[in-house]
Formats: C-alpha cells, sequence, structure tokens
C-alpha cells in the first residue's frame, strides 16, 4: 500500500505554528502541572492535531483533530491520558502510562493503548499499543522504540537522539523497522522517520 | 539510507562521545550546615556570580534524566517572586535556586513542587 505525506491540510497550520513559536521537550503525553501541549502527528494511518492540558503530573485531558486516511474521515477524540506507574532513579527513569479516547462520531468509536519508556541520559527505549475500535474498522498498532543520544546536551541545549522504530499494524499488516531522529530544545520536540512501507512518520510537539 | 543509519547508531553506541561532567570539574561546596555537596564548578561559579544577599539552594534530585523533565520544574519554581535565579545541572541531578536573603525556605513546600512534578528530592543543601 502506498502512502504519501500529508501535503497541506492540517500540517500546513502545524508548519507555520512552529515558524512562529521559536522556543524550547521530551515526548511525554503528560506534562507538568498547568501544562499545556500541543502535538501533530502524521502517519500512514491519520494525521492527528492534538492539545491536551495536564492538571497533576500524571493526568492528561486533551482534544485531538483527526484526518483518518483509512476511513477518509474528520472527526474529534475527547482524550484521557494517565501516568500509570513512574520509577525515578538517580540516572534514569521509567514511565508507564494509558491512553484512551472517544470520539464525537458516538461510543462505538473509540480507542486505548498503553505506552511505556525508560531513559538515561544516553539511551532511550520504548513501546507502545494502541486499539483503535470504530463502526467500520478495528486498528491495533504496536510499536518497538530504541535509541541513542550521540552527544549529552546540556539544560536548553539542543538535544539529538538517533531512534530505530519497529512497528506494526493490522490494517496495512505490515511491519516495518525504520530510522527516527529526535531533535528538541526547550518545549519544542520535532521528530521524524521514514520506511518504504510505511513512508513519513511525523511528531511535533510544543509546550506551554 | 535505513542501514547507514542503523550502522551510524552503532558507532555512536560504542565510540561513546561522553560530554558527562567529568569527575575533574567538580567541586565540594561547603554548605550552611558544616556539610559539603559535590556540584560541577564551572556551573556554579557561574550561577553564584552577581548574587548578593541571597541564599543559594543545591537540591539533589532523582530522575531528572531529560531537559524536559526539568522544565516543569524551572517553570514551578520562577513563578515565586522570592526566587531570584534557576538553574539545572542534568549531569549531577542538581537544581540550583537562588533566594532573596530573607526568604524563610520551606523545603518540605520544595520537595513536595518537585515530586508534584514528577521527580523525587534526595537532599536540599543551603548556602549562606
Amino acid at each position: 500500500m502506498l502512502y504519501t505525506i500529508p501535503p497541506m491540510g492540517i500540517l500546513k497550520y502545524v508548519l507555520l505554528l512552529f515558524v512562529f513559536l521559536s522556543a524550547d521537550c521530551f515526548a511525554r503525553p503528560v506534562s507538568y502541572p498547568g501544562g499545556y501541549t500541543f502535538m501533530f502527528k502524521s502517519n500512514s494511518l491519520r494525521d492527528t492535531a492534538y492539545l491536551h492540558y495536564s492538571p497533576t503530573s500524571r493526568n492528561a485531558v486533551g482534544v485531538e483533530a483527526v484526518s483518518d486516511k483509512v476511513s477518509n474521515d474528520d472527526y474529534v477524540y475527547l482524550r484521557y491520558t494517565r501516568l500509570l506507574f513512574r520509577k525515578n532513579h538517580q540516572k534514569s527513569q521509567g514511565n508507564l502510562y494509558l491512553n484512551t479516547g472517544i470520539s464525537n462520531d458516538g461510543f462505538d468509536n473509540y480507542f486505548y493503548g498503553i505506552e511505556g519508556d525508560w531513559e538515561t541520559r544516553r539511551i532511550f527505549t520504548g513501546f507502545g499499543y494502541k486499539r483503535t475500535e470504530t463502526d467500520r474498522i478495528d486498528i491495533e498498532e504496536k510499536y518497538l522504540l530504541a535509541g541513542v543520544a550521540p552527544y549529552i546536551g546540556d539544560y536548553g541545549d539542543l538535544h539529538t537522539w538517533l531512534m530505530v522504530k519497529f512497528k506494526e499494524n493490522s490494517y496495512a499488516k505490515t511491519s516495518s523497522l525504520y530510522p527516527v531522529v529526535k531533535l528538541f530544545k526547550g518545549n519544542t520536540l520535532i521528530e521524524f522517520g521514514y520506511s518504504d512501507s510505511s513512508n513519513w512518520d511525523i511528531h511535533l510537539m510544543y509546550r506551554f | 539510507m535505513k542501514y547507514s543509519f542503523l550502522a551510524l547508531i552503532f558507532i555512536v553506541s560504542f565510540n561513546d562521545v561522553h560530554v558527562y561532567a567529568n569527575e575533574d570539574t567538580h567541586v565540594h561546596t561547603k554548605m550552611s550546615d558544616g556539610s559539603s555537596i559535590k556540584v560541577d564548578q564551572a556551573r556554579f561559579i557561574t550561577f553564584s556570580e552577581g548574587l548578593k544577599q541571597s541564599k543559594i539552594l543545591v537540591v539533589s534530585v532523582k530522575g531528572m534524566v531529560c531537559d524536559f523533565c526539568a522544565r516543569g520544574i524551572e517553570k514551578t519554581f520562577r513563578r515565586d517572586p522570592d526566587l531570584l535565579k534557576i538553574d539545572v545541572d542534568l549531569n549531577f541531578g542538581k537544581v540550583l535556586m537562588a533566594y532573596k536573603a530573607n526568604t524563610k525556605i520551606d523545603e518540605d513546600s520544595i520537595a513536595m513542587k518537585i515530586r508534584d512534578n514528577g521527580q523525587e528530592v534526595v537532599k536540599i543543601d543551603t548556602l549562606q
């Protein structure tokens, strides 16, 4: 199955937003207490724009606009994310999150999943599972992610991660292993990966 | 392209380009209770430059492994009008804070704010 980069649409506005907001982050689904996060994601299945608010460092609620490439539908999720577990060590941290969302299309359209990560300043590993159910099709997505920081940046520096992602989804019935580069500085994060089978995987994030 | 990238990651992993704080760069700073604490020398000097009539706190924190983890700490404490300056040393897992000299330091409140942010305070040292 051949997909293309989502050309304009949501992407156009997100890129514009990033042009105007040049500030400083890590891809965590929950922010600090009182923090807002804007995320844009694009992959072979969907383009999404997601704004969430974290009342505490363990909870986030938000709204996600989805442009579904499978059903060619646009809809909105009301989302809730819960940090289920966090383990702090002097030189590492581990996290486990629960993600859920229900669509404005009705109670038959929803998703749930878990995401976990463990990282030091040098090494990052993560995994995720997501099941999306709609009245037309159900999709399961899984990924494994591992990477290294080629240099250890100081606080406020540009941080770089070179990663490898293994991903599969039940819709395309494909699995792919591909490189991912993650860059972040301050509150801004850009992550992109490319595979022959699923093309571009893009994630932009800004926290404020 | 995929294989060159994988090779690059392999090379980087095994040629560990260490920019971690070298042990030679640390200094044992004398704290107000007579104890000493290990901080990054250059960073501490830069931080304390120009600070007169202030209390400097060195907060040792667990789980502060990335820039973003620490950003919430900085944003939370910057709301405090008594705070003069804040800096984060990711290498040593320390948060450096300078308060106005007459500020009554509430260590429990500081530890709670950092816990609310998702990290854990190990120790708070004060330098007068």
